[in-house]
């Protein structure tokens, strides 16, 4: 008997597709479906073919089997009842439902098996509909506008939810009346469930349905439930209503725009002028500002030089460029010999009274301040003549400066033969540009020291600037001797220019040539980078030649107008590159009679590759 | 005389009737009462124990019939697995009681050694299942992770059907009965149809025995915690 049930139901499996939507291609009754709504009980339903009206209405049959104590030891049997769940349908009670066993059943038209199922009872579950559904208002917000609800509801009456047989979810949906798309809420265990945030001058329509708990498919949803809710006092805040801050910002920028625009492009230069007021410039009287952006520099220092305080400018460019005015007061001094004597003098006090360190009040008590001049000469013995030595000389040289130039003056008359002044220009590389500032006001009022120097004094014999040959290491100053053409060249006008075709060999792109070259392209004494017409005095102690002046003094094409000294300018500055290192102060050995160095054999100016061989 | 046995037989006649009525009003079950230790805890500890075994049970269930849907619609398609009305479950043989009257009349004692006998049926087939799923080829994550889980859940429910049956049936140490799976070679066979109807036999048989313990459990909690008024 298994055996023949087996065969028999692969036969009538294989002829039909139980589960999968067959399509009823001659119009055959099938199943619709199977459902049990409490898990108690469970009906079929199906639909009655096409042929309905051919077929006599009771020929549909509906045969049930279920499987029990794993045997299929039952017969087909026949549907209890046909009428219970209406109309194709076969309805069957508790008695005949088992829970967790296989059933199958079979619908037979005139005897012929046209549609089969199998399926478990606990898998057909969807439950009715819940009942009693109510709300009942919560809240009103504050506004109100809006308001919150509680719905409740009965589970479905056959459901036996209380003893636990079977237990349900529910899912409760709600919508406004004239919309179409109903809004969902979360499945909830219990009967009633708070909905929030309805408005209040709206309807709501409600409506809930079930399932069991662990199945997917829902069951029918119940009545729907129409929530009016009591409309909104008179007396609430106007809905909606909000300063309509976006649109006045659009406007008012877009006003502003337009005013802007009206004022930019408008002619009445007057309103232009009162909104929008020129911002000033700085501007100097005279100078066209365009030429200051452009112009090349000889000519804007041609300009500003009428300009007193413009001095420093010229040197801008050379940074390097640094003046140490010593006053060399003494008159016996002089006699001893070069200047490089005096300084070297073994006694420091000689060099303290070389520096000034007069009693006479001749006005110089005020700055002059021997001790500190003392102090420094002692630092500097320390020191190995490093710059930053020699700066505090020279902060304290500038200073004395001033008064050196009073002594001068007070000195020039009676001073021929010494030297009055020896200022030895240290021309130092890499020197910060405040330095020369510092100095060109230092040396605008020694130009017009000079100025008062030159007339009266025989220039040959004053020397107000001395070449600084050398530093030695222990500090002192070795100065050059003094300028012999001074004298010639100190009527030189400024604009002396010599075009004299310099050699080719002079490189013009170092930025310091040597001075021998130098000489070579200069006939005339050199009138370098001083651009100054007002200080003729300034030419004349300058042997220092530049790029910008050898260029300016060889594009320039003149006359010379002085009568070039017979004389090779003596060089009086050297420049040096590198002020590093303790023994960093190189000057141009050309002046002394140092002819074994080898970096000195093309060029007095020491590069810095060859002062690095040098130095370590 | 006769006066003085009648009120006897009056007395007794009517103790008799007392006892008999009260046996047909009596429709439900006449158990023991649940907690004969008197523990001070009992109760409160009784409902605990049985929220987390309906807890337990349920999640089991969900686990279960996700994973069947998962099989059924990786391999199961197109295979005419109709099988459903033959295949029988081992637990079967299991007398189980198939729909409410049936649970109803139950006592909650023979319920709750029922349910303990399904759990530690399911022991060894869940253990074979997970060793098998891993071996199979493709292995699915989705099967294989529930598998798992089913099998360390089942694990701890039949602890605490365990502890709840200590407390409401304290002292009785039943046999442990459960029925024998013998699935294991049909799940190892290597013809792949047959293999794979094993397994869809064996996942149905536990996602309909999952459901048959959550709904015995819900029952019995229903019934015992909150004396029928859930």
């Amino acid at each position: 008997m298994d055996l023949w049930q087996l065969l028999l139901t692969l036969a009538v499996a294989g002829s039909s597709d139980a589960f999968s939507g067959s399509e009823d291609s001659s119009g055959k009754p099938k199943f619709t479906k199977c459902r049990s709504p409490e898990l108690e009980t469970f009906s079929c339903h199906w639909t009655d073919g096409v042929h309905h009206g051919l077929q006599s209405p009771g020929s549909i049959q509906l045969f049930y089997i279920r499987r029990s104590t794993q045997e299929w030891t039952q017969e087909w049997k026949e549907c209890p009842d046909y009428v219970s769940a209406g109309e194709n349908s076969c309805y069957f009670n508790s008695s005949y439902t088992s829970i967790w066993i296989p059933y199958c059943i079979k619908l037979t038209s005139n005897g012929g098996t046209v549609d089969q199922k199998c399926f478990s009872v606990e898998e057909i579950v969807q439950p009715d509909p819940p009942i009693g559904l109510n709300w009942t208002l919560l809240n009103i917000s504050l506004t109100g506008i809006h308001a919150d609800i509680q719905v409740r509801w009965e589970p479905p009456p056959n459901a036996d939810v209380q003893k636990g047989w079977i237990v349900l979810e529910y899912e409760l949906q709600y919508k406004e009346v004239n919309e179409t798309q109903w809004k969902m809420m979360d499945p909830v265990l219990s009967t009633s469930v708070p909905v929030y945030s309805l408005r209040l001058d709206k309807e709501y329509e409600v409506r809930v349905r079930s399932r069991q708990r662990n199945s997917e498919k829902y069951g029918e949803f119940s009545e729907v439930l129409y929530v009016t809710l009591p409309q909104m006092s008179p007396f609430a805040c106007e809905e909606d209503f909000q300063f309509p801050w976006f649109l006045i910002i659009i406007f008012g920028i877009f006003g502003l725009t337009v005013i802007l625009f009206l004022l930019i492009f408008s002619k009445q230069q007057r309103i232009k002028m009162l909104i929008l007021p020129p911002v000033p410039v700085p501007k100097i009287k005279g100078i066209d500002p365009d030429l200051l952006k452009e112009g090349k520099l000889e000519e804007v220092n041609t300009i500003l030089a009428i300009h007193d305080n413009y001095k420093h400018e010229f040197y801008s460019d050379d940074s390097w460029v640094e003046f140490i005015e010593l006053d060399i007061d003494d008159p016996d001094e002089k006699t001893e010999g070069s200047d490089t004597d005096r300084l070297l003098s073994n006694d420091h006090e000689k060099s303290l009274t070389i520096l000034g360190a007069k009693d006479d009040d001749s006005g110089r008590t005020s700055c002059y301040e021997p001790d500190i001049l003392e102090t420094d000469f002692n630092a500097s013995d320390m020191h190995d003549g490093t710059s930053e030595v020699a700066q505090p000389q020279r902060l304290k040289g500038e200073a004395d400066l001033l008064c050196l130039d009073q002594k001068n003056q007070n000195y020039s008359p009676s001073n021929d033969a010494a030297p009055a002044t020896q200022q030895p220009s240290v021309i130092l590389a890499k020197e910060n540009k405040p330095r020369p500032l510092i100095i060109s006001g230092t040396e605008s009022t020694h130009q017009t020291a000079h100025t008062q120097l030159s007339n009266p004094s025989s220039l040959a014999n004053i020397d107000f600037y001395a070449q600084v040959s050398d530093i030695t290491p222990a500090g002192s100053v070795v100065l050059s001797p003094g300028q012999k053409n001074k004298a010639g060249i100190s009527q030189c006008d400024l604009h002396l220019e010599v075009v004299s075709p310099c050699p080719a060999n002079v490189i013009m792109d170092n930025a310091y040539f040597c001075e021998a070259d130098a000489k070579k392209c200069i006939v005339v004494a050199p009138h370098v980078e001083v651009e100054s017409r007002v200080a003729p005095s300034f030419n004349q102690e300058d042997i220092y030649i530049t790029t910008e002046s050898l260029t300016t003094t060889a594009g320039r094409s003149g006359t010379a107008e002085c009568v070039p000294s017979s004389e090779m300018p003596v060089p009086d500055y050297t420049s040096i590159h590198i002020v590093q290192s303790p023994q960093g102060l190189v000057l141009n050995a050309t002046a002394l009679p140092l002819p074994d160095k080898e970096f000195l054999s093309s060029c007095g100016y020491v590069s810095t590759d060859q002062l690095n061989k040098i130095m370590p | 005389m006769d006066n003085k046995g009648s009120p006897q037989k009056a007395g007794s006649l009517l103790l008799l009737l007392l006892l008999v009525t009260n046996l047909f009003l009596c429709k439900s079950v006449a158990s023991l009462p649940i907690c004969p230790s008197g523990a001070v805890n009992c109760q409160v500890s009784l409902r605990e124990l049985f929220d987390r075994a309906v807890i337990l049970s349920h999640y089991i269930h969900n686990l279960s019939a996700e994973m069947f849907n998962e099989f059924d619609k990786r391999y199961a398609q197109g295979r005419g697995f109709i099988t459903k009305a033959i295949n029988s479950c081992h637990t079967s043989s299991l007398s189980t009681p198939e729909d409410k009257e049936q649970a109803q009349q139950i006592h909650h004692e023979v319920l709750l050694n029922l349910i303990l006998r399904v759990l530690r049926s399911w022991n060894d087939p869940l253990y074979h299942l997970v060793t098998e799923v891993r071996s199979m080829q493709e292995a699915p994550d989705a099967i294989l992770s529930r598998a798992i889980e089913i099998e360390e859940q089942n694990k701890r429910l039949l602890e605490g059907m365990e502890k709840i049956v200590g407390q409401v049936h304290p002292g009785i140490k039943e046999n442990e009965v459960y029925s024998v799976w013998s699935g294991l070679p049909s799940l190892q066979m290597a013809d792949e149809d047959t293999r794979l109807f094993a397994f869809y036999n064996l996942l149905h048989c536990l996602r309909r025995d999952s459901h048959k313990i959550d709904n015995y459990l819900k029952l019995l909690k229903c019934r015992i915690v909150y004396d029928s008024n859930c």
